[in-house]
């Protein structure tokens, strides 16, 4: 069945075609969330809320302007900004570094790859300090595969400042990096 | 707005034939390191740079270690996720007839709905009006037979212009 089709088994109630959905895309949904709030807890929440919204609007989604990935990135994204909105950043960037001080235990730390594991506990660090709108670019193009087109409906920008977020965020990332080898 | 938009397809005219350091990095970051994902119109000016340029190459080489450190960034399990999910009480799909009645005169898409439906929005006002005015005599008495009554209440919303007839 194709996304339109499952779509309008959700606006009669099919509850079958729903769970077919949630499978095909819960996947790349909690993962864009957890990119961008960075703790299991409200991802899970996030996620919930994002296929509790589907349900609820699936009539509102236009099949002729965006795809059902796209939609669906859209609702995570206004959720995980409206999130990081409420809640203060401070609180969101400490849950970033609990969860990379957490799984650098869970890894070993101590190992021979640990200037490795430090490096990418660094790097997630510094994604975390990005700006929401630099990091849910960076996010959108290098790991969810959106191209700048999509990932630019997504966020609500044009083609030009999405471009400029991840510009700007792989320079920011670049030069914490380059600073941390030196360092070391 | 127009220069500005002039601006740039020459701007991007003139990076199809050649391509400073500066452009060619901005190129890295939006499009990545593999220069076959570029757009079509820049990959050719790009790759001569590579070849000729020790600078733009470090700088591929800078933008691949990052993107390979990325990748190397995990997420974790979230088991149970997708059973909380499946398993959580949906509210009914079917909304009440005023939902449903609210729908159809606001929807989502399409030129043509967007300007009639809230049209027929505006007309529910006159109708009630008239609905209530034909039930509810307010206190006034009416002399006239229903039929009567009704043709005067035609006659007055077609807005014609008694003041000759009076005379």
């Amino acid at each position: 069945m194709t996304d339109e089709e499952l779509m309008l088994a959700v606006c009669d109630g099919d509850q079958s075609a729903y769970q077919i959905i949630v499978k095909q895309h819960l996947n790349s949904i909690s993962h864009y969330a957890y990119r961008m709030l960075g703790n299991q807890k409200d991802t899970e929440d996030i996620t919930q809320e994002t296929f509790l919204k589907l349900w609820v609007n699936a009539g509102k989604w236009q099949p002729e302007k965006s795809k059902l990935s796209t939609w669906l990135h859209r609702i995570t994204h206004n959720l995980c900004i409206d999130y990081l909105r409420k809640h203060s950043r401070m609180q969101t960037q400490e849950d970033i570094e609990n969860e990379v001080d957490a799984a650098l235990i869970e890894k070993g730390g101590d190992d021979g790859d640990d200037v490795t594991q430090q490096q990418l506990a660094k790097l997630d660090q510094a994604i975390g300090r990005l700006p929401e709108n630099q990091r849910s670019a960076l996010m959108l193009c290098h790991y969810s595969g959106f191209s700048n087109k999509e990932a630019a409906a997504i966020m609500n920008l044009s083609v030009k400042a999405l471009e400029s977020s991840i510009a700007r965020a792989k320079r920011s990332l670049r030069k914490e990096m380059s600073e941390n080898d030196n360092a070391q | 707005m127009r220069s500005s938009k002039q601006a740039q397809s020459r701007l991007a005219l003139t990076m199809t034939t050649t391509m400073t350091l500066e452009e060619f990095s901005t190129l890295v970051d939006i499009h990545g390191s593999n220069i076959e994902n570029w757009p079509p119109a820049l990959r050719k000016v790009g790759k001569t740079l590579l070849e000729n340029s020790d600078r733009a190459r470090i700088l591929r080489t800078a933008q691949r270690r990052l993107e390979q450190q990325l990748d190397q960034i995990t997420v974790p399990e979230f088991t149970g996720l997708q059973a909380r999910i499946l398993n959580q009480q949906l509210p009914p799909r079917n909304g009440s007839l005023l939902d449903k009645l609210l729908d159809w005169l606001i929807p989502a898409g399409g030129i043509t709905a967007q300007l009639w439906r809230p049209a027929m929005v505006a007309c529910l006002p006159l109708v009630f009006g008239i609905v209530l005015g034909n039930y509810y005599s307010f206190g006034v008495g009416l002399e006239f037979s229903e039929v009567e009554y009704w043709e005067d209440e035609l006659a007055m919303l077609s807005l014609s212009d008694y003041s000759e007839s009076i005379f």
